[in-house]
């Protein structure tokens, strides 16, 4: 109750501060997303890719 | 021959809509937008032309059908005749109602107010969140497909041994379709660059703010006034000279004498130190 | 008078519900202008062109002749012709389904089998196919290291030039440049393989009914042609291919290369590493398509579910509330 409130009062009162606040969790939301859904694609394909097995090359020629 | 039965009033009335055998009302196939109700003077001016207490003369007469036994017409009138003025008392409409009866809603009223305002404002504001988010990748995407394309980056740098320029000699390379000076100077030349008095030359530039390291000189070989490619180590400065319309470059690539208004333009380059290679790019 | 008028015009009204009364009809027919329903025949022909028997028989004339034009034309009846089931010598046999490392909507290449099968195309199927969409760069960061790409660039000549001579000079490939070419052009590749041309690898995959099921099944289904059939001198039988009679000869044998990691060099091993690749070349996007589905399908799925939401919140008083009406007092 007093939570809803707080954010409430703290966020959706104002439209100058809801407004930019939805652009800055847009900004933050668009790194995290592309962070994990970067992380998911990695654990689901690993081994395949080839940042996965490039070591297994370069450390050879070096 | 028939005679009357009973002195009784019966009235053979048409239905106010056709109606199947089984009684069941025909819907008419053509609406009769053309027939009026009739006037209702709403008891402005005395009585009206048809009294609603009485059944009108054509729907009491006593009616007898021929040929069969002379009975009367079985049709009962139970209801008034629909005239003007009085009520229709067969009607399919529901009944009339003093007062609606509200259905109880109070289950589905919430709570807690300020929890429902707070939630609605998130999730509204989460749509504008993931909305803003996708409008940027979107517009993002657009952008970059205006940058230069693999293959054009992937022409886009050109490597040069070091090595294989000795001192004191001029190499031409091609670069994004244009020619480039790279020349290895001796000492002597480098002290010749640095012994100008920078403050009288046309474009002032000291030799540092030209190259990386003193003993390479990396330069567009296009001349500044009208293009043309110079020649080197020709001209009255020991540097380049312009066959077209005479300009002089010094050891530095700076403008001396002639038409050109600039010196010759230094482009993007590094010096890899460590393969011994000067990228430019 | 008014009594009387008012009486015409209910016995008016009454008459439109009973056109049907045969009595009733004739006497308002000119009145009302038009009779709604009538068992008398209709004095104007009731239809048009489209209804007459002579249209009838013409459409239905036209309909089996262009029907029987087509298939004594084309020998098959039109539209269920199509279905009949594909036969092995036209069509070549059915590839079967192979459990792709990348067949899954989330499954990326395997990158290690890409660079087996670069491998393999180089050391085979190089001699006498070209890959002329794929250049040394595309290697990188897919297969190969910067510098092991630059090296093996560097081992081909390529022409470049004009000089400043005006003379085209060779030199050693770079980065920038595509995979070289067996075959300088079309008719020497013909004249190199009996007639037949070994067609370009960049998309076969893409290419080919079956895509990479196919060129697997190609690679690995060369066997000895069944009693009764008969293969021309120079021609190889494999099922897979259309007409069975292909060209090329089986060239994948086992330990024909060498992994240099190890792995087994089979037959089906090679095919499969050299078909991956064909894939990769032929989608090289195929990862980040992939990657970007996901994402797209996650944001454009909350989207709806929150636009689906917000609707519902911006509706709601407006589909709950409730109008009335309260009529003004009777002014009389």
């Amino acid at each position: 109750m007093s939570l809803a409130n707080n954010f409430y009062n703290l966020i959706f009162k104002r439209n100058s501060v809801y407004v930019p606040v939805v652009f800055a969790s847009a900004f933050a939301f668009g790194i995290g997303f592309d962070l994990g859904t970067t992380a998911f694609w990695d654990s689901w394909n690993k081994g395949k890719q080839w940042k996965d097995i490039r070591h297994n090359y370069v450390q050879q020629e070096e | 021959m028939s005679t009357l039965a009973r002195s009784v009033t019966r009235v053979n009335l048409a239905p106010t809509v056709s109606q199947f055998s089984t009684g069941v009302p025909k819907a008419p196939v053509f609406v009769n937008f053309a027939a009026k109700a009739p006037h209702d003077a709403h008891g402005h001016h005395g009585p009206s032309a048809i009294r609603s207490d009485v059944a009108p003369s054509w729907a009491t007469e006593v009616k007898l059908r021929n040929g069969f036994n002379g009975l009367v017409s079985k049709t009962h009138v139970t209801a008034p005749p629909t005239v003007p003025g009085s009520f229709r008392h067969i009607h399919t409409s529901r009944a009339v109602q003093e007062a609606p009866e509200v259905p109880d809603y109070s289950s589905y009223k919430t709570s807690s107010g300020s929890n429902n305002r707070a939630l609605s404002y998130f999730l509204v504001g989460s749509m504008g969140v993931v909305s803003a988010s996708l409008a940027k990748s979107t517009v993002t995407g657009f952008l970059s497909s205006m940058a230069a394309s693999a293959d054009v980056l992937a022409l886009a740098k050109v490597e040069v041994e070091m090595a294989n320029i000795p001192e004191g000699k001029n190499v031409i390379i091609k670069w994004r379709g244009k020619p480039v000076f790279i020349r290895h100077r001796t000492p002597e030349e480098i002290e010749e660059a640095n012994s100008v008095d920078v403050k009288a030359l046309r474009d002032p530039q000291t030799d540092e703010a030209r190259t990386k390291q003193p003993e390479w000189l990396v330069m567009l070989g296009v001349c500044t006034h009208l293009g043309c490619v110079p020649i080197g180590e020709s001209g009255d400065y020991g540097g380049w000279f312009c066959p077209c319309h005479g300009s002089h470059y010094d050891i530095s690539g700076r403008i001396r004498a002639g038409p050109a208004p600039t010196n010759l333009e230094i482009p993007e380059y590094t010096i890899d130190e460590g393969a011994g290679k000067i990228v430019v790019g | 008078m008014a009594s009387k008028a008012t009486t015409a015009r209910t016995l008016l009204r009454s008459s439109a519900w009973s056109t049907s009364s045969r009595t009733a009809a004739p006497s308002f027919k000119q009145s009302f202008g038009a009779r709604f329903a009538s068992t008398q025949s209709s004095t104007a022909p009731a239809s048009s062109v489209f209804t007459s028997g002579a249209t009838l028989a013409a459409a239905t004339g036209l309909t089996v002749g262009s029907i029987a034009w087509y298939t004594h034309l084309y020998g098959e009846l039109p539209l269920i012709g199509g279905v009949s089931a594909s036969s092995l010598a036209d069509n070549g046999l059915h590839p079967a389904e192979h459990p792709w490392s990348h067949k899954g909507v989330l499954d990326s290449f395997d990158h290690a089998s890409i660079r087996r099968g670069y491998q393999v195309y180089r050391e085979v199927c190089a001699a006498c196919h070209s890959l002329d969409r794929i250049a040394w760069r595309n290697l990188v960061g897919v297969s190969h290291a910067v510098d092991e790409v630059k090296e093996m660039a560097a081992e081909v000549e390529y022409e470049d030039g004009p000089n400043d001579q005006g003379e085209m000079f060779q030199r050693p490939g770079k980065l920038s440049d595509y995979m070289p070419k067996p075959y300088p052009n079309e008719e020497a590749a013909r004249a190199g393989n009996a007639g037949a041309l070994p067609p370009d690898l960049s998309l076969i995959v893409k290419a080919r009914h079956g895509a990479a099921d196919y060129v697997y099944s190609l690679l690995t289904g060369y066997i000895d042609p069944p009693a009764g059939v008969t293969v021309r001198e120079g021609l190889n039988y494999n099922p897979y291919f259309p007409g069975g009679a292909i060209a090329m000869a089986r060239v994948l044998f086992d330990g024909l290369v060498e992994y240099p990691d190890g792995t087994p060099a089979t037959t089906s091993q090679m095919a499969k590493d050299v078909t991956t690749f064909l894939h990769w070349a032929a989608e090289p996007e195929h990862d980040e398509r992939k990657k970007i589905g996901l994402q797209a399908l996650i944001i454009f799925g909350s989207l709806l579910t929150l636009s689906l939401y917000t609707k519902r919140f911006k509706w709601t008083p407006l589909k709950t509330r409730k109008i009335v009406y309260v009529p003004p007092k009777d002014a009389h």
